[in-house]
């Protein structure tokens, strides 16, 4: 069979392993990359073989005994001055040369904003298949390949997809989707130090960085979220529910609607274009309950809906439901909260 | 400077209908538009073009009736407009989508090249860095704001989660722009006439790319769909009552949410 002139000719039985790229943030392991060494562990049981880490940047051996403590049996390192920024295409050179030297058949990249930006990169470098933000990963029982598993348009049908015949197949997955392993202090692996061949410079330079601070937990991490659709009418709704999130411990969070009409920024839309969450509660108030809404709130533990409409579709997603509107049901339940606590404190 | 905008001709995502039986979409009836985020990368584009001058060619690969959205973008004040369209690009993954992207790229005279953040419709978020990719050139997502250094540099800014960040790059480069980064100009209809007048929007098929039909569409694209299914449905308790006492059925609400440890107070 002929390829493209421009692909290498590759052997896809030569490649073995599965790896997890290692986000470092602020000197530590980030959320997202062990949650990919969690997919990878169960991938590598599935196809029998091992589980890689990918390490890159300054100062990073350090973190190496960490990688294995969360199910890596080999890390491999590139620890170098000129890793120091992170630059995509540097990053993504880096992480391409050492998968064409050590070929792994799959690589696994948890879709942060870094992740999204270097890891096409990273794919085409190879020219090879990259599939985005999925949520689930199979081992093909035909074919023993790895899908990828991704939600279509509408977010109710999801593509299984493979990478045919080139490898590594790489994936980007969904941050928050997968859970996080457990740290194994006894776990044993081995540490592999590598010279990623890179070019001398990418022709961008950061120049400036200016951290703030959104004062309040990003809704991913939330225990508690309340979260206001286009039913709160105006932008004044979300006071409401702010008041509520308060007395409860919580931090509000929107519907692409609400996102939309400017009530609420962008980094707090819950849903297939926003984000997933992972909170022990969720508060919808007037979300209708599209199915895109719902495919944020998969992982949620409860739901607990609050809409004038009963026919609104949210009440067949929902663990608990109160048909009503919204600014007689908050207060209320903002004054029980209250009666309660003053109960506690007598 | 000579920008190149790619954008994307995608369906309307606020007037899509699901089928709540098949979860397909119904497509039929439902108008396509430019993708939204494109509409902040010709911003961007027309805005430098406008402070610094040159010229800016939108440029999609997409089925004829995409001519509607490159008319738009001439509207806008794109300077020329090239629709890429043959049989044999069908069924491009991101990898072979790219590659024509960029192979057309590559002839044209250009600085900077601009694309949006990612599509409403298949939100890969790819297209921006495989195209930087073939063409090696530096390049930057999440993009918020532009501006011309001279010198053949540009400077740009980006907002992360918690951080914004500013760069220089050296030209030329590719950005990605961010949702919500600007406020997209209307249409002038004066502009747009051209459309009729000159022969302001070309169409290109393989015969004037010449590209190897290995590398372009279904056989230049190593992802394919293996099958598809529908997402699981969560268990849920389905607990839901019309209260005619709301601060009693309130108070039940919150006392159980506490007796489930999910509350705390
Ligand atoms: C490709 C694609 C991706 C998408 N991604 C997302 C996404 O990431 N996140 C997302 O949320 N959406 C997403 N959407 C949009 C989604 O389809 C819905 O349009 C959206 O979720 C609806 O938002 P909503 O529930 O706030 O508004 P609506 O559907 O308009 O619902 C408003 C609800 O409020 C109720 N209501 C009105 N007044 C009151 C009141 N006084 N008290 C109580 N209830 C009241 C109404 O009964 C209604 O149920 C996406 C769509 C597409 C096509
Ligand atoms: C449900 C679904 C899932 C898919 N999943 C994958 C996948 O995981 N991996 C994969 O390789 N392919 C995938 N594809 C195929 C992919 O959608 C196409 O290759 C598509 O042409 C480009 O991808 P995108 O829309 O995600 O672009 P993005 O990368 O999200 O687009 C970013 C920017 O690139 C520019 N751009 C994108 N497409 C064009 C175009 N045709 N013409 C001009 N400019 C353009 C625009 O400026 C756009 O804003 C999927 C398709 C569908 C329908």
């Amino acid at each position: 069979m002929s390829i493209c002139s421009e692909w290498d000719k590759i052997d896809p039985r030569e490649y073995r392993g599965i790896w997890a790229y290692l986000e470092v943030e602020d000197g530590v392991l980030g959320e997202g990359g062990l949650q990919m060494l969690g997919v990878a562990r169960n991938l590598a049981s599935q196809k029998d073989t091992y589980v890689g880490g990918v390490l890159i940047g300054k100062g990073v051996s350090s973190l190496a005994r960490e990688a294995i403590y969360y199910g890596a049996d080999k890390v491999f390192i590139a620890d170098d001055e000129k890793f120091e920024e992170y630059y995509a295409a540097l990053y993504a050179e880096a992480l391409a040369s050492l998968a064409k030297e050590h070929k792994p058949e799959v690589i696994l990249v948890s879709g942060t904003m870094r992740g999204r930006e270097f890891t096409p990169y990273v794919a085409n470098t190879l020219r090879t298949g990259i599939t985005a933000d999925c949520t689930s990963f199979e081992v093909d029982p035909a074919v023993k390949d790895v899908l990828g598993v991704r939600p279509t348009f509408g977010a109710y049908l999801i593509a299984h997809i493979r990478t045919l015949n080139r490898r590594p197949a790489i994936f980007t997955a969904r941050p928050n989707v997968f859970p996080t392993p457990e740290r194994n202090p006894a776990r044993e692996g081995e540490i592999i130090h590598t010279q990623p061949k890179v070019a001398d410079g990418y022709g961008v330079k950061l120049v400036n960085k200016k951290r703030f601070s959104r004062g309040t937990v990003p809704i991913e991490k939330a225990k508690i979220l309340v979260s206001g659709g286009k039913g709160l009418g105006s932008r004044d709704g979300f006071t409401i529910l702010q008041e509520f999130a308060k007395v409860i411990g919580g931090e509000i969070s929107g519907s692409r609607k609400a996102v939309d009409a400017g009530w609420i920024t962008h980094d707090k839309q819950v849903g297939q274009t926003g984000k997933t969450v992972r909170s022990d509660l969720y508060f919808a108030v007037g979300i209708s309950g599209a199915v895109q809404h719902l495919y944020g709130i998969r992982e949620a533990r409860c739901v607990v809906a609050i809409n004038k409409d009963p026919d609104a579709p949210i009440f067949d997603n929902c663990d608990y439901g109160l048909i009503g509107d919204y600014t007689e049901v908050i207060p209320a339940l903002i004054k029980a909260v209250k009666k309660l606590q003053a109960r506690k404190t007598e | 400077m000579d920008i190149v905008v790619c954008i994307k001709w995608v369906p309307n995502t606020t007037s899509v209908n699901i089928d709540q039986k098949t979860g397909t979409l119904i497509r039929s009836g439902v108008p396509s538009v430019i993708n939204p985020h494109d509409l902040h990368a010709l911003e961007i584009a027309l805005t430098l073009k406008d402070r610094f001058g040159g010229s800016v060619t939108a440029i999609t690969m997409a089925p004829p009736s995409a001519k509607l959205g490159l008319e738009h973008a001439i509207g806008m004040g794109c300077d020329r407009a090239i629709l890429l369209t043959d049989m044999v690009y069908a069924g491009a993954d991101t990898l072979a989508t790219s590659y024509t992207l960029a192979k057309t790229i590559s002839k044209l005279k250009f600085d900077l090249i601009l694309v949006g953040q990612e599509t409403v419709d298949s939100s890969t978020a790819h297209i921006g860095a495989q195209v930087a990719s073939w063409l090696h050139i530096p390049y930057l997502y999440y993009v918020v704001d532009v501006n011309y250094l001279g010198d053949g540099k540009i400077w740009a800014k980006r907002l992360l989660e918690d951080a914004y960040e500013e760069y220089e790059l050296t030209l030329p480069a590719l950005l990605a722009a961010a949702m919500h980064s600007t406020h997209p100009r209307r249409v002038k209809l004066s502009y747009k006439l051209r459309c009729k007048s000159e022969q302001i929007i070309e169409v290109w098929s393989n015969k004037t790319l010449g590209l190897e039909a290995n590398c372009v569409g279904l056989k230049g694209s190593p992802t394919i769909v293996r099958k598809t299914s529908f997402v699981p449905e969560v268990p849920r308790k389905k607990i839901v009552c019309k209260p005619k006492d709301v601060e009693q059925a309130a108070e039940w609400l919150i006392k159980r949410l506490i007796e489930e440890r999910l509350l705390k107070i």
